[in-house]
């Protein structure tokens, strides 16, 4: 039996369930078109602008750590499967071992230079920062 | 490590209707994968809107949901039809085909990746979808399809809470889908394996016995540094407390589903629902020793459904008892804690697999 069919068709069935949800809620919901609850929520006040502002740089940051680690684990995945096998066909200890731990203490250096220099410490804003500085002087 | 070749699920289904051939596999897997998504789609129904609010109401000291049916449990079916009955709201401004995509994205993710997991025997049947040489690789793969969907719901619905909330949860998913996945590496290592059923088959030997009892080897059990730090990393994946930043109701409103309504916040709670089940079958296949238990091998279904209901009791435990983390300390959490304790962990078993094999 192929598993790829199965996997096929729980994908499938996957997105008729969505699908029918939507198709059911369509026959059954009342439509009564009005602008004023189309408005976008903003704790009850006139929505100011769109939402397609800008926001901390952090999360770019973290992006971008992340697309190394994620490639690393990737490269890690064959490595794991083998591991066991390997040794249990006899091959020593140290020539399986070493190839992870170099890539693992390369990638190592590289968090430890991301962390001093600040990549997975959270950024507030300069403003942010002077408000916070200014009620801890008033008090 | 190679296994005899069990029948799976789909086969069952198809050699039962006695249908041959490529066409009786289709038909197979699709009635066999119609089954599997219903058995989750029911049990998403019972945990949403009724073992969740009786769970919350006993941590808290009230009774909640107890007026339609015994035990209040025709709730279920009304609030199915209740909120599928709503109208639909489009804010404007909306992405449309991103806004009415990602409600479809999140729980087809999650219904995915029950297509491998091992869900034991359920009489004759072997209740598994596929069982491919890759699936250990491949569920993480099908669920983090979600964080796609939760920036297409953020970044489309034209709201400021919403993009936090969508910006909040890729973050989030990004810091702890590597501690995840390598401490899951270290599960591999003990295996040997990437194929789900050998890896709940390594765990089936007795590792000590106490007193007459003969425990198992779990990987709970042989390394339960590792079961810990999975059992974080896959709540902050999940999105449940204290890792619940995504939609935190007091910070963003509702995060990225504050502009769903009607058949598409259905779906979102769905496929968070979905998400939890499939992080407790996750962990029930890679920690929990599977769908093994006391009796016979044919119940094997009913201690698979014990162990994810479990996990459920325990994401609502944590929800009742645990303080939220703040964004700052979640990426600390995550990228400071997290990442070097499960690189830690990876290491050191990999030596002491090494050592005593």
């Amino acid at each position: 039996m192929n598993d790829w069919i199965a996997i096929g068709a729980l994908a499938v069935v996957g997105l008729a369930i969505p699908l029918g949800m939507m198709a059911v809620s369509a026959l059954l919901r009342p439509s009564v078109p009005e602008q004023g609850k189309r408005t976008v929520y903003e704790s009850g006040e006139v929505p100011t602008g769109t939402a397609r502002i800008r926001f901390n740089i952090q999360y770019y940051m973290v992006a971008l750590l992340f697309l190394v680690f994620d490639i690393e684990t990737v490269l890690l995945f064959p490595w794991v499967t083998i591991y066991r096998p390997a040794l249990e066909q006899g091959v020593p200890l140290l020539d399986v071992l070493w190839p992870m731990l170099t890539f693992v203490g390369i990638l190592a250096v590289g968090l430890v230079w991301a962390w001093r220099n600040g990549a997975v410490q959270w950024t507030s804003s300069p403003r942010a920062t002077a408000r916070k500085t200014e009620r801890e002087t008033e008090s | 490590m190679s296994l005899a070749p069990a029948q799976l699920f789909p086969e069952f289904v198809a050699n039962a209707l006695g249908l041959p051939g490529i066409a009786g596999e289709i038909v197979g897997a699709l009635i066999a994968a119609f089954l599997v998504g219903n058995v989750m789609l029911t049990f998403t129904g019972v945990a949403g809107p009724w073992a969740k609010r009786k769970i919350t109401a006993a941590f808290t000291d009230r009774i909640a949901v107890n007026r339609i049916g015994p035990f209040g449990l025709l709730i279920i079916p009304a609030a199915a039809v209740q909120l599928l009955a709503k109208e639909l709201i489009i804010p404007e401004g909306a992405d449309r085909p991103s806004y009415d995509l990602a409600p479809i994205v999140l729980p087809a993710s999650a219904l995915l990746g029950f297509a491998v997991i091992p869900m034991g025997n359920l009489g004759p049947i072997n209740v598994q979808l596929a069982d491919p040489e890759v699936g250990f690789a491949l569920v993480f793969a099908f669920a983090s399809i979600a964080s796609i969907s939760l920036v297409m719901a953020g970044y489309a619905s034209n709201n400021k809470y919403s993009l936090l909330g969508g910006l909040r949860a890729v973050a989030q998913n990004l810091a702890y889908e590597i501690p995840l996945i390598v401490t899951a590496m270290s599960v591999v290592v003990f295996a040997g394996t990437l194929q789900t059923s050998g890896i709940v088959a390594a765990q089936q030997e007795a590792l000590v016995t106490l007193g007459g009892i003969t425990i198992p080897s779990w990987y709970a059990f042989v390394n339960p540094f590792a079961f810990l730090l999975f059992l974080t990393a896959n709540m902050a994946e999940i999105g449940r407390n204290p890792f619940d930043i995504p939609e935190a109701p007091t910070e963003i409103v509702a995060g990225y589903q504050t502009e769903y309504s009607s058949a598409y916040f259905v779906l979102f709670y769905l496929g968070e629902f979905l998400h939890i089940f499939l992080g407790g079958a996750i962990l029930t296949m890679a920690f929990l020793g599977g769908a093994s238990g006391p009796g016979p091998e044919s119940i094997g279904f009913v201690w698979f459904v014990v162990k994810i209901w479990a996990f459920f009791l325990f994401t609502q435990w944590c929800r009742a008892a645990m303080p939220r983390f703040r964004i700052d300390q979640l990426i600390e959490v995550g990228w400071k804690g997290m990442l070097v304790l499960s690189f830690a962990n990876l290491v050191l078993t990999a030596v002491l697999v090494g050592v005593t094999v």
